[in-house]
């Protein structure tokens, strides 16, 4: 028996019925394509946000006093308790309020808004790269020097062309020192919090902007960022003991964000992915329809073949090779358009925005994809290639 | 003679039960037909001469007797035994040509090849040769629409005799022909017969059947008379 032969009359009757052909394997092209282009997508913006999240150092985590809690007054900090803190908790090198301000610069004619905010040395900061000059250092810190290092958007806005490392701009009520400016920072969440417009050493910005403001949310800096979740929990012990046991506070590493993250896409990812695999069995359902239609449409045809010697099994396999066929067809359309789809969005939107080049399970969304497809096929495809196998040649023959 | 019979059909009944109501199509016909023979099955309506036709070719089992077929007793068989039994032993020809639209004509002569496992080019080369044999040879890639009703039914023909059946069936071959195509057709019948073919017949026109060498005729579920057409 040529399986060849079942395929090629397959074609024709399909090639024979193009609008409907077409009309049926939309379904499954539509299908196909969603779950390949969402998968794609999922992974594309779940690595774009890691590959961000990877710019923040290993040597620092979050500490922030849960704002959801009645007391919140009592759990904000005090900048000296984030001095009391950094004593009493082995391995942390310095804890430096979270958050900037909005200040007023000058330079020039422009009086630009900025935000400015407390940096630590390098060892501590993101991985953004530096455009000119250098980033703060350690001395900068030790000394509380009046340095600043500019980010992409503040040297921007405040006009300056050029590499303007030297130049003094003047920033709410004091005067800093360029040092250094940053490139472009890959955007997304994590630098907008932290990259600064105008970062100066945290130490000046805590005598000259904290002072006994309430504080919310703390970076806590590390000696061994081996040690950083003995240390995370150390840090809330202590502030447990230390501002009282009911208050509750919070710590964020890079690995609990990027598990937030990789959580959260996960989470949409499969529910799209759910959303399409029902449009696939909807795709299967009319795949169902339409060849039960084709079953009844050809009764004669089938009472033919029967009486001239086909058996159940080869009515069975031409029926059901037709469906596998337009199935199959559906199927390699949404291949190429959620292959398609997917690698352009990647491209022109989350690489793009994030810059960051994350690796796409193409493989896998594909055998999804087909997999699902393929189910949807058998289950469906079945039925009406029996109900053809089982019909009576004399009552078929004798159908109008 | 009798050891020759193609077909030996004895004693054989088929009861169909409508519902509540019994129908006997058949209450017990016996004969035998030898191998060459041209042979025309009669009767009125109802008298179960397609019950009968759907027997001989195996496309239904009777309710008791036995049918001999080319030797093997086929009463009993499964589904797809007899769809085994129809490829190798029968050609039909049907009334309404039963031909495959959009199909042309070699490939619906040589569909019987193709359930039979054969491959594209044997398939192409016998039906062809088939198609040669019915004066069609120049038609072979014609669609059953871009041929006269004479034309479909050589076309028929051709698919019925390409697996080299014992017995060709014809189920009103001429039923949906004009007189003059019938008698090109009935004269194709008696090549067909004088090259030896087994022909059986179902008709209910007189001067179709007299184009056959020997007449049954039926009539409620028996046999009322079997004998030869007079010399013409």
């Amino acid at each position: 028996m040529t399986i060849g032969g079942y395929w090629i009359e397959a074609f024709r009757v399909l090639a024979a019925n193009r609008a409907r052909t077409i009309l049926t394997a939309l379904g499954l092209v539509i299908g196909v394509t969603a779950v390949i282009a969402i998968q794609v997508l999922g992974a594309g913006m779940s690595g774009a946000v890691n590959g961000i999240l990877g710019g923040m150092s290993d040597r620092t985590f979050f500490v922030v006093a849960n704002v959801r809690q009645a007391d919140l007054t009592r759990a904000a900090l005090r900048l000296s308790d984030l001095q009391r803190l950094q004593a009493a908790v082995p391995n942390v090198v310095d804890v430096l309020p979270l958050g900037g301000t909005r200040v007023r610069a000058q330079y020039g004619h422009l009086t630009p808004r900025l935000t400015l905010g407390p940096r630590a040395d390098k060892r501590f900061a993101t991985s953004t790269p530096v455009r000119y000059g250098r980033k703060i250092d350690a001395d900068d810190v030790a000394q509380g020097r009046h340095v600043c290092v500019l980010s992409d958007a503040g040297y921007d806005k405040l006009g300056l062309s050029g590499d303007p490392t030297g130049t003094s701009i003047r920033v709410g009520e004091y005067r800093y020192t360029i040092v250094g400016v940053l490139g472009k920072s890959s955007a997304g969440v994590l630098p907008t919090i932290t990259e600064y417009q105008v970062g100066i050493p945290y130490p000046v910005y805590n005598a000259e902007y904290v002072r006994g403001h309430a504080i919310l949310a703390a970076n806590v800096l590390l000696d061994d960022q081996r040690q950083i979740k003995p240390t995370e929990t150390a840090v809330l012990a202590w502030l447990h003991a230390f501002k009282g046991e009911r208050l509750r506070y919070q710590t964020f590493d890079r690995a609990t964000f990027s598990a937030a993250v990789d959580g959260i896409f996960a989470g949409v990812t499969l529910v799209v992915a759910l959303i399409g695999a029902v449009s696939l069995l909807v795709a299967g359902i009319g795949i169902l329809n339409i060849m039960l239609v084709s079953v009844a449409e050809r009764t004669r045809e089938i009472g033919l073949r029967k009486a001239i010697g086909a058996t159940r099994f080869q009515v069975m396999l031409q029926f059901f090779i037709e469906a596998l066929a337009l199935s199959g067809f559906g199927c390699l359309v949404g291949l190429v358009l959620g292959v398609a789809i997917g690698a352009l969005v990647d491209d022109l939107a989350i690489v793009k925005l994030s810059g960051v080049v994350a690796p796409i399970p193409w493989l896998r969304s594909i055998a999804i994809a087909t997999g699902f497809a393929t189910v949807v096929t058998l289950a469906f495809g079945t039925y009406p290639a029996w109900r053809a196998a089982t019909l009576d040649p004399i009552e078929a023959l004798r159908y109008e | 003679m009798n050891d020759a019979a193609v077909i030996d059909v004895r004693e054989v009944t088929k009861v169909y039960q409508l519902g509540a109501v019994r129908v006997d199509a058949l209450r017990g016909v016996s004969f035998k037909i030898a191998r060459g023979e041209y042979v025309a099955i009669m009767g009125p309506s109802g008298s179960g001469k397609s019950t009968l036709m759907n027997l001989l070719g195996c496309l239904d089992r009777p309710t008791s007797g036995r049918y001999l077929l080319d030797g093997v007793d086929v009463s009993a068989l499964g589904d797809d035994a007899l769809a085994n039994i129809r490829l190798r032993k029968l050609g039909f020809v049907f009334q309404g040509f039963n031909l495959l639209a959009r199909t042309s004509a070699l490939r619906n002569v040589g569909l019987p090849l193709f359930y039979a496992g054969l491959g594209a080019r044997e398939r192409d080369a016998r039906a062809a040769a088939q198609l040669a044999a019915v004066g069609l040879a120049d038609r072979a890639d014609h669609k059953p629409s871009e041929l006269s009703g004479g034309q479909q039914q050589r076309v028929a023909i051709a698919r019925a005799l390409v697996n080299d059946p014992a017995v060709l069936l014809a189920d009103e071959p001429t039923g949906n022909l004009d007189s003059q195509t019938s008698e090109e057709l009935m004269a194709l019948f008696g090549e067909l017969h004088a090259a030896g073919r087994t022909i059986i017949m179902v008709t209910h026109d007189e001067e179709v059947a007299r184009h056959a060498k020997r007449i049954v005729r039926l009539r409620d579920g028996r046999i009322v008379s079997d004998e030869p057409t007079g010399p013409k």
